[in-house]
């Protein structure tokens, strides 16, 4: 059921919109590698596609954790933050002797308390999501850069930063980490009753509270999966450029919310699927990977990108209006 | 847009100034000739001629879905036709914008209000056509027009307050003043009454025959027959896109409109079987909590218990203190003879109340998901395996409320959104008849909901009661709570003021009751 939820308003909703709009996503994908082959030499070659597919992974893990909150109607800004911040974390722990399973183990629970206290701040204070999750953004960046002192911890441990550049069955692990957050996070969303709960949270927070929905439940764990999807993609981080650094990943959020928005999440709730923001994230990646080879500027890459993003929306929107 | 003189001037006079139109009054103003209106293949509208007379109150009834929101959305411009032509004042004309039909004094106040809560009452009615002076606007000046006009009007508003502190009734008048202020000759009203309060809606046809005596051409679709008997001077009547029929009121009654409506005599809309009553299900003992003071009553298995008042009289806050929405302050409930504490709607639900709330809007639906997930809502716990839920069964139930309570769409993957208020409100209901509760409160279960539909509900309230359930019934409407409830509460200011066993008391007994005069 939840499948067809991104068909909005339709009548009768078409069999499989949702897949077709999954199919087209990847289409554009697809083209964009068809196209991006032709054009340059060096696309389709193990090494780019290597590093293709470690540049989306992490958005795209983001993608999936954000989405969760898009679909209650809220928002995470703070995922980026959350990110640099973790790569802090478990750098610092490393460094202070801490066994390698145990540090990993403790960002990601950092990254669970995170985002209950996201949670705590929307239920019990009655915060905006967007005014905590900005509040936090800013505040993790300050204490990551407290702790390191402005500067970087660097990682000595080779087994965690070689782990990054491994491949298995000649595919990058980094993007290995994308099936393994993917596939529970699509029995989670799309096949158990809690994913429901999210879209029920996200349409009408109070007819499923009088359904018997634990909403407040609900909003934590949607908090809680995206804070520790972003402390997952801080660990993948550290282990990539092999320090800590409070201020990585700048922008990120931005990058996850757009990946998102491309794969047909709607900002106000209710609508959205797994597979759709890890088409974004990849679609992105392809665009700014592509951009560089074709030795487009920096700066004009940034302008690239977000043209494409309304447009790549606003086509979904027309199809939307469509199918009315 | 009017200028600045226009509107000054219009303030001065209040609602007075509703233009002389030059169609004299019983001449036709509006004239549809085979107006049709077709979406891809389907015919929401079959070629329809009907007549407005300059002056009248022509009433429109009809089924969910008979057309009357499509005839009012050509008729306001927000659609265009498929074919026919519109003649207004005898004059071929297109309606094809909302601005042309306002132009041309065609207005609508709709059943939701359309207002923006959070400016004021006067901004509200001057909105989109503000008195400006050097490009400011001048809200002192707007504000004691605003409050001229709802003197002038009868309406004991101010025009200062926020709309969103005004109850859904007011914001109606509100609307209403709005439209009546702006020079409008042909004004429709669609099922303005359905949200308000008895004086409300009394206020409101003092104003619609007030406009009525200033010439304005009234158009009033309504559910409610007995409306439709005390206002208009003509009534249409819609059925699955046709026009039936234009009767005068005085040559028609209730029976020939019904079975034009529904092409079937309903002999009995109120379906009353007389159950035998079981043991009691659940009491409650001096249950206060906001809104609600010091309520003491009992539901039986069997039996309905309607509780009648005002909007606003305590009995929907009563009804979610029951369900553990609202905390109870004090008070006891006893559920099957065990003392219970309903702290959240999951203890509620646990021990077998289902709750059917006021507003399918706000409280009762996911609007924007599909009818089958709707449904579903309530037991996807038990609908699961484990961690993921069993496709099967998930399909198998919605599937079967969506035919047991014949709600008319062709899949359950169809959005709640695309329904009407009758299929609407037979989703609120089915979420809970897979749920096997003991105790169904029903609020308003029949506000903006056909004739038809009603008696389908009130079908489904004899067959939950064969089962051995006990009902709450909520409703505004007094002849419904009067004649289907076994037991009657009447509920003013929060208090529980009245009681009566079925039919003891006479329906002015009741309302005196409920009013408290």
């Amino acid at each position: 059921m939840s499948v067809e939820t991104t068909t909005e308003a339709a009548p009768v909703p078409k069999k499989g919109m949702n897949i077709l709009f999954g199919l087209t996503l990847l289409g554009l994908l697809l083209f964009l590698w068809l196209l991006l082959g032709v054009s340059t030499t060096s696309f389709w070659t193990s090494n780019n596609i290597s590093n293709l597919l470690r540049q989306g992974a992490m958005t795209a893990i983001l993608a999936v954790g954000q989405t969760f909150v898009i679909i209650t109607a809220g928002i995470d800004l703070s995922v980026g933050a959350v990110v640099g911040f973790s790569s802090v974390t478990v750098a610092w722990l490393l460094q202070h002797g801490v066994p390698l399973w145990p540090a990993m183990g403790i960002t990601l629970l950092v990254g669970v308390l995170i985002g209950a206290f996201h949670a705590f701040g929307i239920v019990r204070m009655g915060l905006p999501a967007f005014i905590i999750t900005l509040a936090t953004l800013t505040s993790l960046r300050g204490i990551g850069l407290l702790v390191t002192n402005g500067s970087t911890i660097s990682i000595s441990d080779e087994s965690f930063t070689n782990f990054s550049r491994a491949d298995f069955l000649g595919i990058p692990s980094l993007f290995w980490m994308v099936i393994v957050v993917a596939i529970p996070a699509y029995i989670f969303l799309h096949l158990s009753r809690w994913g429901r709960y999210l879209f029920a949270v996200g349409s009408n927070s109070e007819a499923a509270r009088l359904s018997g929905v634990n909403v407040n439940r609900t909003i934590y764990l949607a908090y809680i999966l995206s804070s520790t999807c972003a402390a997952f993609v801080g660990l993948l981080l550290a282990s990539r450029i092999g320090i800590g650094n409070a201020t990585q990943a700048e922008g990120w959020e931005l990058q996850a919310i757009a990946s998102s928005v491309i794969g047909g999440t709607s900002l106000f709730g209710a609508v959205g699927s797994v597979h759709g923001p890890l088409l974004g994230a990849f679609i992105l990646a392809t665009i700014n990977n592509g951009a560089n080879l074709l030795n487009v500027n920096a700066f004009v890459q940034r302008i690239i990108t977000g043209v494409l993003i309304i447009v790549i929306v606003y086509f979904d929107q027309l199809r939307r209006r469509g199918s009315r | 847009m009017t200028g600045l003189h226009d509107v000054s001037h219009r303030h001065e006079v209040g609602a007075a100034t509703i233009a002389k139109h030059p169609v004299p009054k019983g001449q036709p103003i509006l004239e549809l000739r085979g107006l049709q209106k077709k979406y891809g293949a389907v015919e929401a509208l079959k070629p329809a001629n009907i007549t407005f007379l300059s002056g009248e109150i022509h009433a429109i009834v009809g089924e969910n879905g008979a057309g009357k929101s499509t005839l009012i959305k050509l008729l306001t411009g927000v659609i265009r036709r498929t074919s026919g032509e519109v003649f207004w004042c005898g004059d071929a004309v297109q309606l094809a914008t909302p601005n042309e039909a306002i132009s041309r004094g065609i207005n609508a106040v709709h059943q939701e209000v359309v207002l923006c809560r959070h400016l004021s009452v006067a901004a509200n009615m001057f909105l989109g056509d503000e008195m400006n002076k050097n490009g400011l606007m001048r809200k002192r000046a707007m504000t004691d027009a605003a409050q001229a006009v709802l003197n002038d009007l009868g309406f004991n508003l101010p025009a200062a307050a926020l709309l969103s502190d005004l109850t859904i009734g007011q914001q109606q008048l509100v609307a209403t003043a709005r439209a009546a202020m702006r020079g409008t000759q042909f004004l429709i009203f669609d099922e303005p009454t359905a949200y308000l309060t008895r004086q409300e809606s009394a206020q409101l046809f003092r104003l619609i025959r007030r406009l009525q005596g200033e010439g304005v051409t009234i158009v009033y679709i309504s559910h409610r027959m007995e409306e439709v008997f005390e206002l208009a001077d003509r009534v249409s009547v819609l059925r699955d896109g046709t026009h039936v029929g234009t009767r005068n009121i005085g040559e028609t009654n209730d029976a020939e409109l019904i079975s034009m409506m529904i092409n079937r005599t309903i002999e009995q809309i109120y379906h009353k079987e007389t159950l035998p009553i079981g043991a009691t299900i659940v009491e409650t003992r001096g249950l206060s909590g906001p809104g609600f003071e010091n309520v003491s009553l009992s539901v039986r298995a069997g039996e309905i218990v309607g509780l009648y008042g005002l909007i606003g009289a305590g009995r929907s806050e009563f009804a979610l203190g029951l369900y553990g929405r609202q905390p109870v302050s004090s008070g006891e409930i006893f559920w099957q003879g065990n003392k219970v504490q309903i702290r959240n709607e999951r203890v509620a639900m646990d021990l077998g109340i289902a709750l059917a709330p006021e507003s399918r809007r706000d409280q009762g639906l996911c609007l924007n998901l599909p009818i089958g997930m709707n449904i579903n809502l309530p037991v996807f716990d038990r609908l699961s395996n484990g961690l993921t839920i069993n496709r099967r069964r998930e399909i198998d139930n919605a599937d079967r409320q969506i035919s047991d309570l014949k709600i008319k769409t062709p899949t359950r993957r169809v959005l709640a959104s695309a329904m009407s208020g009758g299929n609407q409100q037979k989703i609120v209901i089915g979420k809970w008849l897979s749920h096997g509760a003991k105790l169904f409160i029903f609020d308003e279960p029949t506000v903006g909901v056909d004739v038809g539909t009603k008696a389908e509900i009130y079908r489904l309230f004899a067959r939950l009661l064969e089962q051995g359930a006990g009902i709450i019934l909520i409703s505004s409407y007094l002849p419904e709570v009067y004649e289907l409830s076994d037991r009657l509460h009447v509920f003013r200011q929060g208090k529980l003021v009245a009681s009566h066993t079925y039919r003891s008391a006479s329906h002015e007994e009741v309302l005196t009751q409920a009013i408290g005069v």
